[in-house]
């Protein structure tokens, strides 16, 4: 049992009344950014499909601002190699949306994979990375991708990579407008989620600025933070990439604290070179039968 | 800049509500509530809508689905702010004036698709919103959406069968829809 905020008396955490707070339902980025200036200790809203969720676990706000008119917040756009996807986009949207489809349907195939229907049309891109629960997909999928999220705090502008998501000091704050993503030098994408929740894949494979290939695998998993691996490549085509070896040097990156109570770390480091193996044979068109 | 609520501290009132109208299998309603109140609680306690179910009250099982503007929704994840201005429906809105039963209804009886019943209100209103979406699934596509939803007795295979049932059944009756 405990009390609740705003008087509404005492509940236990499972049941249905929830504490009140005071709404705000901006209808404008402007309005929302100033509303968080005024309130900075105020919760953002989207889809809520989590934030319920929070409230039943013990989250009392005193003010909450629900973005859910601010539909700026929708936006698809791709220009000059960089996809720019808004921050209330709903799970359906992005892997629906024409402008994903047609620069990167790696990406709208990965995100048409996730959650169930009713999910899928209340759930936002928002809401998924900066729930920032370990086992919500979307921070596994745009880290791999390098995705970067931009933030509005009253007048200031803040832009962090999708991976810095758990680091405890990244400053994250405000309100998540959009992420983006650079196509212009991505040669393929792909997503495995078959062994989810144990192990999940993610891999991107980019030309390097310099020369060769970078290659970047983000591990997820139910219980532990999502894991960043990478290998450049002197190849100059994915044709070229040995996949054996390279699953084998990414895995081995997997530290020691990646394993959990699902698998051990060296079941999930097994399991992350099986997977990005899989993945690269995809990438190749050698897969084996 | 709108201040939606009433700040207790400032209005000295109990707590801070929210005006909501919103259209109610068909007919429009207007109520303030409490600004945290869900969907769930605002349709079985003040509307008496009974049919939407409680159970998991976490998104899981499916019990509550509504459709809000022909989606469905977990009424139990929702707050009820969320459907200010939508059209909401609840298996209650399916049959007609009459009594005469819906499609849906008709196939779910016709196939057996249920045994304790405690899902079927949750399945009725999914394979509308499918419908909806998509008046000839196929088998695939009906299965991604009843995957959503939780049924503790049926074993699936006659939910799946009476959702296809249904979809003959709504296109059988679209001539006659017509015509009247
Ligand atoms: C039954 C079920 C199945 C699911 N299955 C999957 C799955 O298979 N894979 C998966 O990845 N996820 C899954 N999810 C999680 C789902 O994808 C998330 O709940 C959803 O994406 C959250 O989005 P939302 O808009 O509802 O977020 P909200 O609940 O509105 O917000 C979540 C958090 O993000 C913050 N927030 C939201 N938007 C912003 C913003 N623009 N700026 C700043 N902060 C913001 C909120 O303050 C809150 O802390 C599932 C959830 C359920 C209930
Ligand atoms: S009670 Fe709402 S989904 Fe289970
Ligand atoms: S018929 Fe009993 S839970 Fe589905």
């Amino acid at each position: 049992m405990r009390a609740q905020k705003l008087g509404a008396g005492l509940i236990a955490q499972n049941q249905s009344a929830l504490p009140p707070f005071i709404l705000y339902r901006p209808t404008s980025l402007a309005e929302a950014a100033a509303l968080t200036q005024e309130h900075p200790e105020a919760v953002i809203a989207a889809g809520c499909s989590d934030l319920v969720a929070q409230f039943r676990e013990g989250c009392e706000p005193g003010v909450l601002i629900s973005l859910q008119h601010v539909d700026e917040l929708r936006a698809i756009s791709q220009e000059r190699g960089v996809l720019r996807i808004g921050s209330l986009v709903t799970h359906h949207g992005g892997s629906t949306s024409p402008e994903i489809l047609s620069s990167l349907p790696a990406l709208a195939a990965a995100w048409g994979s996730i959650a169930t229907v009713r999910i899928r049309y209340r759930g936002t891109l928002g809401g998924n990375l900066l729930a920032r629960r370990f086992r919500y997909e979307l921070p596994i999928i745009f880290s791999a991708l390098d995705g970067h999220m931009h933030f509005q705090a009253g007048e200031d502008l803040a832009t962090l990579p999708v991976s810095s998501l758990w680091d405890s000091d990244a400053g994250i704050s405000g309100i998540l407008t959009s992420v983006s993503v650079e196509t212009g030098t991505l040669l393929w994408y792909g997503y495995e989620r078959s062994m989810r929740p144990v192990s999940t894949v993610s891999l991107a494979v980019r030309k390097h600025a310099v020369a060769g290939l970078a290659i970047t695998a983000v591990c997820g998993s139910e219980y532990r933070r999502p894991f960043v691996l990478s290998h450049a490549a002197e190849a100059s085509t994915i044709a070229e990439l040995d996949a054996d070896f390279v699953g084998t040097a990414l895995a081995a990156q997997l530290p020691d604290e990646a394993g959990d109570y699902a698998g051990t770390i060296a079941y999930r480091r097994h399991l992350v070179s099986v997977l990005t193996r899989r993945l690269l044979a995809r990438a190749t068109g050698n897969q084996k039968k | 800049m709108s201040l939606d609520s009433q700040d207790p501290r400032a209005a000295g009132s109990d707590e801070p509500t929210v005006e909501l109208e919103f259209e109610l299998n068909g007919s429009v309603e207007k109520q303030a509530v409490p600004t945290s109140t869900t969907v769930l609680d605002l349709l079985r306690n003040g509307f008496g809508k009974r049919g939407v179910r409680s159970s998991c009250e976490r998104s899981v099982c499916g019990a509550c689905t509504v459709l809000v503007d022909d989606l469905p929704v977990a009424a139990c994840s929702t707050f009820a702010f969320d459907i200010d201005g939508t059209r909401v429906e609840t298996v209650e809105g399916l049959a007609a004036h009459d009594g005469t039963l819906s499609a849906q209804q008709r196939a779910f009886r016709e196939c057996g698709g249920f045994q304790c019943g405690f899902c079927t209100s949750g399945m009725l209103m999914l394979t509308t919103g499918l419908l909806r979406a998509n008046p000839q699934p196929d088998r695939e596509e009906i299965r991604e959406w009843i995957s959503s939803n939780t049924c503790r007795c049926t074993g699936y295979e006659m939910i799946l069968e009476s959702v296809e049932r249904a979809a003959e059944l709504a296109r059988e009756r679209e001539p006659d829809e017509e015509s009247s």
